[in-house]
């Protein structure tokens, strides 16, 4: 029923991963690749506001064209900014705007519980595990202090080129499809009761999956101990000689 | 209210974007990254479907979902400070002998 739109939601997947192509970090680029990239988010913007309004959607919706946009390009710049922190940054982002557009449809409830979850203790992990494993190398130049296989992506060419023959097939499924009709009415009726109604929910229906849910957690957490843990010699005996910050790194791992 | 069709483009892409950078960054730490990217796609989608179909089931498969991506960020972490501790490097190239 859609037939011009699919070709539109193809450009849009293409302009993505062009932009994601740009993006990567390779050896020896020049450095307007920002405004490059800057570009084809813009680009990539004003696509999705023209999809957006295509698809029967009023020009009454800023806030979900600016979110929409927001979380393509921070995605885009969480897959291709050279140094980890930036990233796991940019994935606040990306979490931040996920929410609102969430939010935004009405589910305010798992909305939140994304931005507490993601934002609060997921990003948190990742940034404790950046500071753990992150080497410093020589401060020689102005990109010494990216890692050397941070500066360079594999195949750029061929992992964009599969993103973008996935993205087209999803978007041109999506816009293609006759998909059931939606009743807004109806459903913004639903989104006034949504935490108690999904609290309810939870607490009936789906009892025993949020008791499992627990029994998970806490399995995940043992064997996360578990698996990260060092371990110390026995006695101490050659231990004891050395100063606090020096004990853990005269253990070799198991 | 948005139409649920653009939030599911919007998940779209956001999958394909983790799947790019699931496959071509070198860096544990980022692959990771790229794939809760991908799991907020799957949300999204998630939401949006349950929302196009007029029930709650979409958002509590998501409220599972999240805890799922809670459990693989832990759990996945920790194997990548693991090995990390073994090999002294992050560079996913670094487990190359892997591939058989």
């Amino acid at each position: 029923m859609n037939s011009q739109l699919v070709y539109l939601a193809y450009g849009v997947a293409a302009l993505v991963a062009l932009g994601v192509y740009v993006g990567l970090p390779k050896e020896g680029r020049c450095s307007r690749r920002g405004w490059v990239l800057f570009a084809l988010i813009a680009a990539l913007g004003g696509l999705a506001v023209l999809l957006n309004r295509l698809l029967s959607l009023g020009a009454d919706h800023i806030s979900f064209y600016v979110l929409a946009v927001l979380c393509v390009g921070g995605a885009i710049r969480v897959v291709t900014h050279p140094r980890p922190v930036y990233s796991a940054l940019f994935f606040v982002l990306v979490v931040l705007t996920a929410a609102g557009l969430i939010i935004l449809v009405g589910a305010e409830f798992l909305g939140i519980a994304l931005v507490i979850v993601y934002a609060g203790a997921v990003l948190v992990t990742y940034v404790f595990v950046i500071m753990l494993s992150q080497q410093s190398p020589a401060l020689d130049g102005e990109s010494a202090s990216v890692l050397n296989y941070d500066r360079s992506a594999r195949r750029p060419v061929w992992t964009s080129l599969a993103g973008f023959v996935l993205m087209a097939t999803l978007v041109g499924v999506v816009v293609e499809r006759d998909w059931p009709s939606w009743d807004e009415a109806a459903a913004s009726e639903m989104a006034k009761q949504n935490t108690l109604a999904v609290g309810r929910m939870l607490m009936t229906d789906y009892a025993v999956s949020v008791e499992l849910a627990g029994v998970l957690l806490m399995v995940a957490m043992i064997g996360a101990i578990a698996v990260a843990r060092k371990r110390l010699p026995r006695g101490g005996r050659d231990s004891a000689g050395l100063p606090p910050g020096e004990i853990g790194k005269h253990v070799p791992p198991y | 209210m948005p139409h649920p069709n653009t939030l599911m483009i919007i998940g779209a892409l956001l999958f394909g974007l983790g799947v790019i950078g699931f496959l071509s960054r070198r860096n544990m730490i980022v692959m990771f990254l790229s794939t809760e990217v991908m799991f907020q796609g799957v949300l999204v989608n998630l939401v949006a479907m349950g929302m196009m179909h007029g029930n709650l089931q979409g958002q509590m498969l998501g409220l599972f979902v999240l805890v799922i991506a809670a459990v693989e960020a832990g759990l996945g972490l920790a194997i990548v400070v693991m090995m990390y501790r073994r090999v002294g490097t992050l560079d996913a190239e670094a487990w190359r002998q892997m591939r058989g």
